[in-house]
This record gives structure tokens, C-alpha cells and sequence, in this order.
């Protein structure tokens, strides 16, 4: 057991914050405040992310045969972590190098990987995630739009929401259902996975004004929008093996706790500068705040631990969700408590945070469903018995 | 970075295991309010267990991990103080048990009456006190330990130690095994109970309010387990102010939901809870409690007053 970094792994971290010192602009924070699916962030992402991948660091951890370096789990994560603190310049593309590639080299067609991983690879891709819509949001399988297949592929009809980066994105990871009346079996059987060109006929998008960012959810409508056969991920009926394994990826992507954390120094350092911090129940409170972030980091690792030694996946990373969000949660309100100011204008990156924290238990499904998960997969805790 | 266990841990896990299955039982069916193993504690020393942290190769992490499994036993034996904080003392190997207390010399301290050796953190310095256990007074408590006080003590008679700060910083170290240790055999009675109780025509445990709170506690006690290994690993002051505060936080909480899922039974001596949710309760103020480990922790990372 080690819980210590090796000097490689050092001397990443240092590479990639020297890296990150070197290239943000001066007004890289006036950018990132605005959030990863803005129109700054999403342009200033395509620079960036070109840069990383002349540098070898954008998809290191992909098989050579990818392009990538087979680099360790634990080289990706710790860019992950550095990203993420800096307010993620990467924008939304963390999503392609974290799981939307990793799935395809597992599920995709020789051709799906010609033709998607190289924009990827070259940081110049905008995917978003269709999955949730009005009536399916957590309860991801209860998803109703719809893949009537047709000669050389399907016509999807129906909507997605809560989609981020929809207005910038060229393709998205759409979900959507064979209807019975075509031959679609029940339930989650019946789920496709399209990788859909965003610029098809018959997509609409529209922005959800939100208290969580500029640009970062949308309404996607599909009105008998055709997508190629070739364009599907899998086969009929595999989708929910995929899912759960871009889930897997994606839940244990972002090291949300490293910029939490970095919010906690910053607020130190604002009130001291305010000879607010010999306060013993200031001190205390920051103190409980960053403990939740240790805690949180520590759950996480235990997780990327597990994917860098190969084990199968469990059901620690909903434990380590949950912790995740907890340290979210508890840095903002001890922030909006003590330096309230902080949301009145005085600091835009502790309002960017709070804009990411009260998101931390809805985005990528709810909290309260890891805490369903851990019941039954972790503890081991019997079911609730189906409805009648 | 690697969460596995070496082969040396998982082999003095092994053999750690052996030799609890040997003291499974017998005196955890009386209505107690704890059980004191003299003859765990004996036999836990005689196979070397309680120095390992003096044996080559290994260290406080290893401790720590003894510290936690040994909680986890319906017995009580002093492990923590014996394990991570005896080998940084100027003490020979196998004085034990070991009784800790902070500020009076005469207040009331777990283990005492079973103890050898008594160590107070007087503020600026530690002293060692010899135990005559005949002079121990026994305190009855509903706390799951043994606890006692001394009517009077000879400060003369105790040994100066100026390194106060480590002694406190392995007391976190052992406080946060210890209390990991025992919100993972806790959860797991609880776990067991609600399985097997129905009510309504169905396991309690199949409820969702039951669901989520177990799931939450069981971050609780993971975090604990994770926070205390990093912090016996490190060695590190906040760390290990981190991890006895974050186990010290959610005692409450914790301690408060897995009664409550156990009904009625939970507040009986015959459900064997109490046996580890007591012993929590009795560390959430050790050291001062959260507040006082968060203090420390907050003047450790970013320093005093500009």
C-alpha cells in the first residue's frame, strides 16, 4: 500500500502546471468563468487542446495504436486533476479524451474509429452526450425517442435535454429506442447508440438559460432526423453494456475536489486579506470543508486505483460520487456563508464554482441513484420490490 | 499510488485474522455494556502483533491496519496507543496497555484501569506515568471501554517528553483506525439486521429511506478507513488531523442512523451494536473533538491570523 506519487508522476504534475502557467492567457479567468460549454471556453478549447496534442498530452493514455502512448491510468489523472483546478481549459472536449474515445476503441467499427478518433486526437472535436430527455433523466432506460430503422439506417424523432455543449458540438452520443412497432424489443433492449452528425437535417438546439453556466444545457429537438446505419455504435441491443461502461469512465473523470480544494485556498487568502482568519469558527469550518475534499480524493483514487491496476469495475465509484459531491457542496457553503460577497461580484471564479457545485448532484444522473447503487451493489442490501 | 496490500501486509492480515477467530464469541453474549479481553490483548503481544511498526520493513501504515481490523472484534484490547504511538516513546517494547489523556493528570481516560502506563498531553509536553492499577478508580460509563481515573498522581514520578506534537499526530492516527474499525463492524451488524427483519411484508432493509442512508453511512466509514491509512502512511500532522476529524464529524450522524435502523433491538445490551457504535461515541471527543482537530488543521495548512 502507497499512497505517495512517483518522481515521473511528479514531475508530470510539475510539466503540466508549468504548461497550464505558460499558455493560459492573462484573461484565462475571465474565459473560464463563463464555463466549459461558453463561446469563449469552447474556442479558446480548440487552441488548447491542438496545443496538448503536439505535446503529447492530450491522449497519452490511449493504446499506441490509437494514438496515444499507453501512458498509466494515473498520468491521465493527474492532467485530469491539474485541468480540472485550472477551470478546465480543455472545455468540453475533457469528455472525448476521458470516455467518448475509450468507448469507441472498445464498441466502434474500424471505420468509426477512422473516422472520429483523428479530430478527437487533434483537440478539434465538440462531442455532447444525448441521453437524458423530459421523462428520462436519471432513469436513464425509461427513454422514449425513438430509431425507426429504414433502408441504410434509422429516422430518429423525439428530444433530448439537460445536453451540454449541444450548440457547439459537430456530433453527439445520441440514445434513443426501436419502437415496438418496428421490432423493437422491451425495455432497455431496445436502446441504440447513434453517433449522430449534429448537422443533419432536422436537429434543432436550443440553449436552456441556467443558473449553471453559459451555454452548458440545451433542448436538442430530432424531427425524422436520418443517421446512416454505419453511424451506430455496437449492435441492436448492446447498448446498455456500452452505456454502463461509458458511465464507469465518465463518473470518476472529473477530480471536481482538486478545484474545490484550490477554491478553499483562495477564500483563505481573501479572508486573511479581510484579518477575517483568526476567527476559530471561520478556521473551523474551512478546516471541515477541506476534509470533505480529502475525503473525496481519497475515494476517488481508490477508484482510478482500481482502473490502474485492471480490476473489474465496482460499485466505490458511487461511493466515491457521493463523497464527490459532499466536497462540492461543502466548500460552496462555506464560501457562501463567510464571503457571501464573493456571489455579489467580488470574485467570479468562487461564483463559477458555486455554479459547478450545485450542479455536482444532478449532472451525469442523480446523486440519490449512487446511493441506490451502493445499497444494492455495494452493501449488498435487498431490492425494493417491483411495483404491482 | 497503490490502494493494494503488500505481500508482507496481507500476510500479517492473514495470520492477524487466525488469531481473532480463535476469541470469537464467548462473552459478547452477556448483557455487557464492553467486553476487556485480557487474554486478546496477551495473545495479540505474544504473536508480536502489537510492534510491528518496530519490526523492519514496517511502519505506522502496518499499525494502522492491525489497529483497524482489532476494532472491528466485538472485543476491546488496547491496540491504538500500543501499536502507533509506543514506538515513538522513550519506552521499552511491551509496556502495555497504554492509557491516554490530555490536560488533567487525574481525569477519567480509557483503558486506565487495565493500563501500565499512562501518558498525558500536558499542552507543551507529554508525561509518562507509571500505573499502579490498584490506585485506579473504575468509572462506570455506558462508553464501550474500560475507563477509570486516578484519585491522585505524583507528577515526579512520570517521565518529561518534549515531542507532545508526534504524540498527538499518532493519537489521530490510531483514533481514526480505531474508529474506522468500528464503523465497519457496526454497519455490518446493521446490514445484517435489516436484511434479515421484515416489516410490512418486506426486509426493512429493501426500504429506499434505509437505502440511502446505510449507503451514506458507508462513506463515512470508508472515507474514515482511507483517510486514516493515507495519514498513517504519511505520518503527516494534517493529515492525520484530517482523518481523526472527518471520523470525529460523522460519528454523530453515523452512530445516530444505525441506531435507529435497528429499532428497539439497538438500544437493548443484547444486540451487540452498542459494542462498537459506544466505542465511537467515546472517541468523537477524544483530542478535543472534530472542532479541535479542525482548528489544528486549518493553523497546519494555511497558517495563523495575517
Amino acid at each position: 500500500m502507497e499512497f505517495g506519487w512517483t518522481p515521473e508522476e511528479q514531475a508530470h504534475r510539475q510539466r503540466i502546471r508549468a504548461l497550464l502557467e505558460e499558455t493560459l492567457p492573462s484573461n484565462w479567468e475571465e474565459i473560464s468563468v463563463h464555463g466549459p460549454g461558453s463561446d469563449a471556453q469552447t474556442a479558446y478549447s480548440k487552441e488548447f487542446c491542438a496545443l496538448l496534442a503536439e505535446r503529447g498530452l492530450l491522449v497519452p493514455h490511449w493504446p499506441v495504436e490509437h494514438g496515444g502512448e499507453d501512458a498509466p491510468v494515473w498520468r491521465q489523472f493527474i492532467l485530469g486533476e491539474e485541468m480540472w483546478a485550472a477551470g478546465e481549459p480543455r472545455g468540453a472536449q475533457y469528455m472525448n479524451v476521458n470516455w467518448v474515445g475509450p468507448v469507441l476503441m472498445r464498441f466502434g467499427t474500424p471505420e468509426q474509429l477512422d473516422k472520429h478518433l483523428p479530430p478527437v486526437r487533434r483537440g478539434d472535436a465538440i462531442w455532447c452526450q444525448g441521453f437524458s430527455e423530459p421523462s428520462a433523466g436519471s432513469d436513464l432506460a425509461a427513454l422514449s425517442t425513438t430509431a425507426a430503422p429504414v433502408e441504410g439506417g434509422y429516422r430518429v424523432t423525439g428530444s433530448k435535454i439537460w445536453t451540454s455543449y449541444a450548440g457547439k458540438a459537430d456530433r453527439c452520443f445520441l440514445l434513443a429506442r426501436i419502437p415496438p412497432a418496428a421490432g423493437g424489443a422491451a425495455g432497455k433492449a431496445a436502446i441504440v447508440i447513434l453517433l449522430t452528425d449534429m448537422r443533419s437535417p432536422g436537429i434543432q438546439v436550443k440553449q436552456i438559460p441556467a443558473l449553471v453556466g453559459e451555454g452548458d444545457i440545451h433542448e436538442v429537438f430530432f424531427d425524422d432526423v436520418f443517421v446512416p446505419s454505419e453511424d451506430r455504435l455496437g449492435a441492436e441491443g448492446q447498448a446498455w453494456e456500452i452505456i454502463n461502461f461509458a458511465l464507469q469512465n465518465e463518473r470518476v473523470g472529473i477530480a471536481r475536489y482538486e478545484f474545490s480544494r484550490r477554491m478553499l485556498d483562495r477564500a483563505v487568502a481573501r479572508l486573511k486579506a479581510q484579518g477575517r482568519w483568526g476567527d476559530a469558527v471561520i478556521q473551523d469550518r474551512a478546516a471541515r470543508a477541506l476534509m470533505l475534499c480529502e475525503a473525496a480524493r481519497m475515494l476517488v483514487y481508490r477508484v482510478v486505483d482500481g482502473k490502474a491496476r485492471d480490476l473489474p469495475p465496482d460499485a466505490f465509484a458511487s461511493v466515491a460520487r457521493w463523497a464527490v459531491v459532499q466536497a462540492d457542496n461543502g466548500v460552496n457553503d462555506f464560501m457562501t456563508e463567510f464571503l457571501p460577497d464573493g456571489l455579489l461580484g467580488a470574485d467570479p471564479v468562487q461564483q463559477a464554482h458555486h455554479q459547478r457545485a450545485i450542479a455536482a448532484g444532478v449532472a451525469s444522473g442523480a446523486a440519490e441513484i449512487q446511493l441506490n447503487l451502493i445499497a444494492r451493489r455495494w452493501l449488498g442490501l435487498p431490492g425494493e420490490p417491483a411495483r404491482k | 499510488m497503490n490502494f493494494s496490500l503488500t505481500d508482507d501486509q496481507s500476510s500479517v492480515l492473514s495470520g492477524l485474522d487466525q488469531l481473532l477467530g480463535q476469541f470469537d464469541e464467548p462473552g459478547v453474549r452477556h448483557a455487557v455494556t464492553h467486553v476487556y479481553s485480557a487474554a486478546l490483548a496477551e495473545a495479540l503481544a505474544q504473536a508480536g502483533f502489537l510492534d510491528v511498526a518496530r519490526e523492519a520493513g514496517f511502519g505506522a501504515l502496518d499499525a494502522a491496519l492491525l489497529v483497524e481490523r482489532v476494532a472491528r472484534e466485538p472485543h476491546v484490547v488496547e491496540a491504538g496507543a500500543s501499536a502507533l504511538i509506543a514506538p515513538i516513546l522513550p519506552i521499552d517494547a511491551g509496556v502495555r496497555p497504554i492509557a491516554l489523556l490530555s490536560g488533567d493528570l487525574t481525569g477519567v481516560a480509557r483503558f486506565l484501569p487495565v493500563a501500565s502506563l499512562l501518558v498525558v498531553d500536558r499542552g507543551d509536553h507529554a508525561l509518562l506515568l507509571p500505573v499502579d492499577r490498584d490506585k485506579v478508580e473504575p468509572v462506570e460509563t455506558l462508553l464501550a471501554y474500560p475507563y477509570g481515573k486516578l484519585a491522585e498522581v505524583d507528577p515526579a514520578l512520570g517521565t518529561r517528553f518534549e515531542d507532545v506534537k508526534a504524540i498527538r499526530r499518532r493519537w489521530r492516527v490510531a483514533l481514526a483506525a480505531e474508529a474506522a474499525g468500528c464503523m465497519a463492524a457496526a454497519l455490518a451488524a446493521v446490514i445484517e439486521h435489516v436484511t434479515a427483519r421484515f416489516a410490512f411484508g418486506r426486509p426493512l432493509g429493501s426500504l429506499q429511506a434505509i437505502h440511502h442512508r446505510l449507503a451514506m453511512a458507508s462513506e463515512t466509514a470508508e472515507s474514515t478507513r482511507w483517510l486514516a491509512l493515507r495519514a498513517a502512511w504519511s505520518d503527516d500532522p494534517a493529515d492525520a488531523a484530517v482523518a481523526a476529524g472527518f471520523a470525529q464529524s460523522r460519528i454523530a450522524q453515523f452512530t445516530y442512523d444505525l441506531h435507529q435502523f435497528s429499532g428497539a433491538m439497538g438500544l437493548t445490551l443484547e444486540f451487540p451494536l452498542h459494542l462498537w457504535t459506544y466505542r465511537l461515541r467515546a472517541l468523537a471527543s477524544e483530542l478535543g473533538g472534530a472542532s479541535q482537530q479542525a482548528r489544528e488543521l486549518a493553523k497546519t495548512v494555511w497558517g495563523e491570523a495575517a
